[in-house]
C-alpha cells in the first residue's frame, strides 16, 4: 500500500516542463513511425509514398 | 497417492474422451471431402468381363476449362439448366416466390449468425471465468457464459427449423435450380448436414454437461469442448458461404456450368475466403448487439438493484465483445469489395457506383449510426465510474469529430436529379460538397470515426483509475504523440489522394487503416500495461447508469440487424438476372432489381419480424430464470448473477 502510494505520488511528480518534453518527444516518435508505416506500406503494394513530390 | 492416481487417471480419461469426441465428430468432414475432391463418382460393381473388352468400350474422358482457375478437368457434371418461365422451372404461388425465400433465407441467417456467435461468445467468457482469480468474478463469468448458451439453445431450435422451411421453399418454387446446385455441391451438402448433427450433439452436451463439469481439470474439458463446438459452427458457416460465393462467383465449373471434378475448387472461389471473414466479424457483432439488447431489456425490466447490475453488467461484456468486432468488420468489407471489383469490375460499379450506389449510402448511415451510438454508450458507462468526471470535458471535441466525419461519411458521390436541379447545381456533383463523396474523404472519415471509437474507449478504461506504474507520465505523452500523429496522418492521407493518380490513391487506404489498427493495438496494450496496479479512484456503480444508454444498445442491435439485412440484400442482388453468375440466368418473372423503397421496406419487415421472434426466445430464457431464488451475499465486490443454474 505504501509503495503504491510512493508511486503515485512519484508519477505525479513530474513536473509541466518534463511533461512537455515527453509530449513533444513522442510526438517525434509518432511522425516517425507514420511516416516509415506510410512508405512501407506503399513500397510493399509496388506504389511510390512520395509519388507527388517527385512529381 | 491413491487419490493421485486415481485424479489422474481421470484426467487422462477425459482428455482421451475428449480427443474421441472431436475425431467422432470431425469425422464426416475427413470421410466427405476426399471423395468429393476426387470428383470420382462411386464405381459400380464391377462386371467379371475381361479388361481388354472394357478398354476397347471405355469413351474418352471429355475435359474442359475451369471458368476461374482456368486448369482442365474432366466433365463429371451436366450443364447447367436452360430455364424458361413455366412453372415446370419456377413452380410459384399467387405471389413473388423471391420474396418468400428472402424472408425465409434472411429470418435464418439472422438465427444462424446468432447461435454461431453465441458460443464464441461462451466460450470467451468462460475461459475468462476460468483464468480470472477473483472466485466472485469467475462465478458470475460463468453464470454469464451460461446465461448466454441458454439463449442460444432456444434459437438454435428455430434456426433448424428456418433451415427446413428454406430447402423446402426452395424445392417447391426453384426445384432447377436448387437441384443444379445440389447436383456441384453433393459431398458439400452431405458434410453440412453431418456436421449440423455433429453441432447438435455437442451443443446439447456443452449445455446439459455445465453443472457435471463446473470445477478442476473437468472445467477445461467442458471449456474445450466449446472450442470444439466453435469450429463446427465455423466450417458450417464457410460451407454454406461457399454456395453464395459459387453463385456470385463460380470455379469448378466450366463455361456450360459442368462440374469438373474438383470439389475444392467449387468452394474456394475468390469471393469465398473475404465473405467467410466478413461474414464471421459481422455475426459476432451481431451476437453482441443481440445479447446486449437481451442485457438492456432485462435491465429495463429489473426489479431490484442486484438484478439492474447484473444486467448492466451482461450488457457491457457484450457491448465490448461486439465493437471488438465491429473495428476490423470495415476493413474486412474493404477486401471483400476489393475482390469484387478484381473479379469482376463491372460488378463492383454496379455495387458502388452505379444500380446498388444508394444502398451503400443507407450502409455508410447504418455504420456511422453504430459508431456514434457505441461512443454515446461508453460516456454514459462513465457515469458510473467515480473520477470519470475529468474525461467529461473531451467528449464535446469528440462529438464534433464523430459528426464531422459522419457527414462526410455519408454525402454520396452523386444524386438522381432532374434536369432543372442539374442545371441550378452546376453539373452532376455538387462544387464543394462533391468533393466528400469520393473514396479518399470517406476513408479518412471512417478511420478517424474508429479511432475516436477507441479513444473513447481508452478514456473509459482510465476513467477509475489512477495509473500507478513509473513510466506512466510518458505512457500517457506517448498515448497522446500516437493519437494525435494518427489523426494528422489519417486525414493528411485523405488529402494527399486528392492529388495523386487513382493507381496510387486506391493505396493509401492500407496505411490509413494501418493508422488506425496502431492505435487500436498499441493504444490499448499501452493503456491495460499502464493500469496494472493502477489505483481506483472508486468501484464501478454497476447498474447506476442512465436508462437511454439501455436504448443505446437496443438501438445498436437494431442498427447491426438492419444493415445485416441490407448488406445481405446488395450482396445478392448484384447477381443482377443470374441465378449463377454468367453460368445459370434466372428466367423467372422476378429476374429484376427491386426499387430501393421496397428492398428497405422487406429489410424493415424481416428485422421486425426477426425483433419480435426474438423476444419471444427471450421471454422462453427468462421463465427459467423466475424459478430460481436471487441470493445475493453481503459485501459482495462485484454484481452477482441474479440467477443461478
Amino acid at each position: 500500500m505504501a509503495d503504491q502510494a510512493r508511486q503515485v505520488s512519484s508519477a505525479a511528480e513530474v513536473s509541466t516542463g518534463t511533461k512537455i518534453a515527453f509530449a513533444i518527444g513522442s510526438l517525434i516518435v509518432a511522425t516517425g513511425y507514420f511516416i516509415l508505416l506510410d512508405w512501407s506500406l506503399m513500397n510493399m503494394q509496388g506504389l511510390d509514398f512520395f509519388y507527388m513530390f517527385r512529381k | 497417492m491413491a487419490t493421485v492416481s486415481k485424479q489422474a487417471r481421470k484426467k487422462i480419461g477425459a482428455l482421451l474422451a475428449l480427443g474421441a469426441f472431436a475425431g467422432l465428430l470431425l469425422l464426416p468432414l475427413f470421410l466427405s471431402l476426399p471423395t468429393g475432391a476426387s470428383g470420382e463418382t462411386p464405381a459400380p460393381a464391377a462386371p467379371a468381363a475381361p479388361a481388354a473388352a472394357k478398354a476397347s468400350d471405355a469413351k474418352p474422358v471429355e475435359k474442359s476449362r475451369d471458368v476461374w482457375y482456368k486448369t482442365e478437368g474432366p466433365v463429371v457434371g451436366a450443364p447447367a439448366p436452360k430455364t424458361t418461365d413455366s412453372l415446370k422451372d419456377y413452380p410459384r404461388y399467387n405471389f413473388e416466390s423471391r420474396v418468400l425465400l428472402w424472408v425465409g433465407l434472411q429470418q435464418h441467417l439472422y438465427y444462424g449468425s446468432f447461435v454461431l456467435a453465441v458460443p464464441i461468445f461462451c466460450m470467451i467468457v468462460e475461459y475468462l471465468g476460468i483464468i480470472t482469480k477473483d472466485r466472485a468474478l469467475a462465478r458470475k463469468y460463468d453464470q454469464l457464459a451460461y446465461d448466454f448458451v441458454k439463449i442460444s439453445l432456444t434459437a438454435y431450435s428455430l434456426t433448424a427449423l428456418l433451415g427446413g422451411i428454406v430447402i423446402f421453399t426452395f424445392l417447391t418454387l426453384y426445384p432447377t435450380f436448387f437441384g443444379y446446385l445440389s447436383s456441384v455441391f453433393r459431398p458439400v451438402m452431405a458434410t453440412y448436414a453431418l456436421l449440423f448433427i455433429a453441432e447438435s450433439g455437442t451443443l446439447y452436451i456443452y449445455y446439459y454437461g455445465w453443472d457435471k463439469m463446473r470445477e478442476g481439470f473437468l472445467k477445461w474439458v467442458h471449456v474445450s469442448m466449446s472450442v470444439i463446438l466453435n469450429v463446427i459452427g465455423t466450417v458450417l458457416m464457410m460451407l454454406a458461404n461457399s454456395w453464395i460465393a459459387f453463385m456470385q462467383s463460380p470455379a469448378g465449373v466450366d463455361a456450360e456450368g459442368r462440374y469438373l471434378g474438383n470439389v475444392w475448387h467449387v468452394i474456394h472461389t475468390t469471393l469465398w475466403n473475404p465473405i467467410n471473414v466478413h461474414r464471421l466479424l459481422g455475426n459476432m457483432a451481431f451476437g453482441g448487439g443481440v445479447v446486449a439488447a437481451y442485457a438492456a431489456y432485462r435491465f429495463l425490466t429489473s426489479k431490484t438493484d442486484e438484478e439492474r447490475a447484473h444486467y448492466d453488467w451482461m450488457g457491457y461484456v457484450a457491448m465490448f465483445i461486439g465493437v471488438c468486432f465491429l473495428i476490423p468488420l470495415p476493413f474486412a468489407g474493404y477486401w471483400l469489395m476489393r475482390e469484387v471489383y478484381a473479379y469482376r469490375q463491372q460488378m463492383g460499379i454496379t455495387l458502388m457506383g452505379g444500380l446498388l450506389a444508394w444502398l451503400f449510402i443507407i450502409q455508410a448511415v447504418m455504420i456511422g449510426a453504430l459508431f456514434l451510438t457505441t461512443n454515446y454508450y461508453l460516456w454514459q458507462g462513465m457515469e458510473r465510474m467515480r473520477g470519470a468526471e475529468r474525461y467529461q470535458k473531451y467528449i464535446k471535441y469528440m462529438v464534433f469529430v464523430l459528426i464531422t466525419c459522419f457527414i462526410v461519411w455519408l454525402t454520396p458521390h452523386t444524386i438522381v436529379m432532374t434536369p432543372a436541379e442539374l442545371k441550378a447545381m452546376g453539373g452532376q456533383q455538387h462544387p464543394v460538397l462533391g468533393n466528400y463523396g469520393v473514396m479518399s474523404a470517406k476513408n479518412g472519415a471512417i478511420n478517424t470515426i474508429i479511432t475516436t471509437t477507441v479513444l473513447s474507449f481508452i478514456m473509459y478504461q482510465r476513467a477509475n483509475k489512477i495509473p500507478t506504474v513509473r513510466w506512466a507520465p510518458l505512457g500517457t505523452a506517448f498515448l497522446f504523440g500516437l493519437f494525435t500523429m494518427a489523426f494528422i496522418n489519417i486525414i493528411w492521407l485523405a488529402i494527399y489522394g486528392y492529388y495523386i493518380p487513382a493507381n496510387v490513391r486506391v493505396g493509401l487506404s492500407v496505411p490509413q487503416v494501418a493508422s488506425t489498427l496502431s492505435c487500436l493495438f498499441i493504444g490499448v496494450i499501452l493503456n491495460s500495461f499502464m493500469l496494472k496496479g493502477a489505483k481506483d479512484t472508486g468501484p464501478i456503480a454497476w447498474g447506476q447508469i442512465s436508462v437511454r444508454s439501455q436504448y443505446a444498445l437496443i438501438m445498436l442491435a437494431t442498427a447491426f440487424t438492419w444493415m445485416m439485412g441490407l448488406m445481405g440484400y446488395i450482396r445478392s442482388s448484384v447477381r443482377l438476372f443470374w441465378h449463377v453468375n454468367e453460368i445459370m440466368r434466372d428466367n423467372s418473372p422476378w429476374a429484376f432489381t427491386h426499387t430501393i423503397g421496397f428492398g428497405a421496406n422487406m429489410i424493415s419487415f424481416n428485422v421486425l419480424f426477426f425483433w419480435v421472434t426474438i423476444l419471444f426466445v427471450f421471454w422462453l430464457g427468462s421463465l427459467g430464470v423466475k424459478k430460481v431464488p436471487v441470493t445475493v451475499p453481503a459485501g459482495q465486490k462485484v454484481p452477482l448473477p441474479a440467477s443461478s443454474h
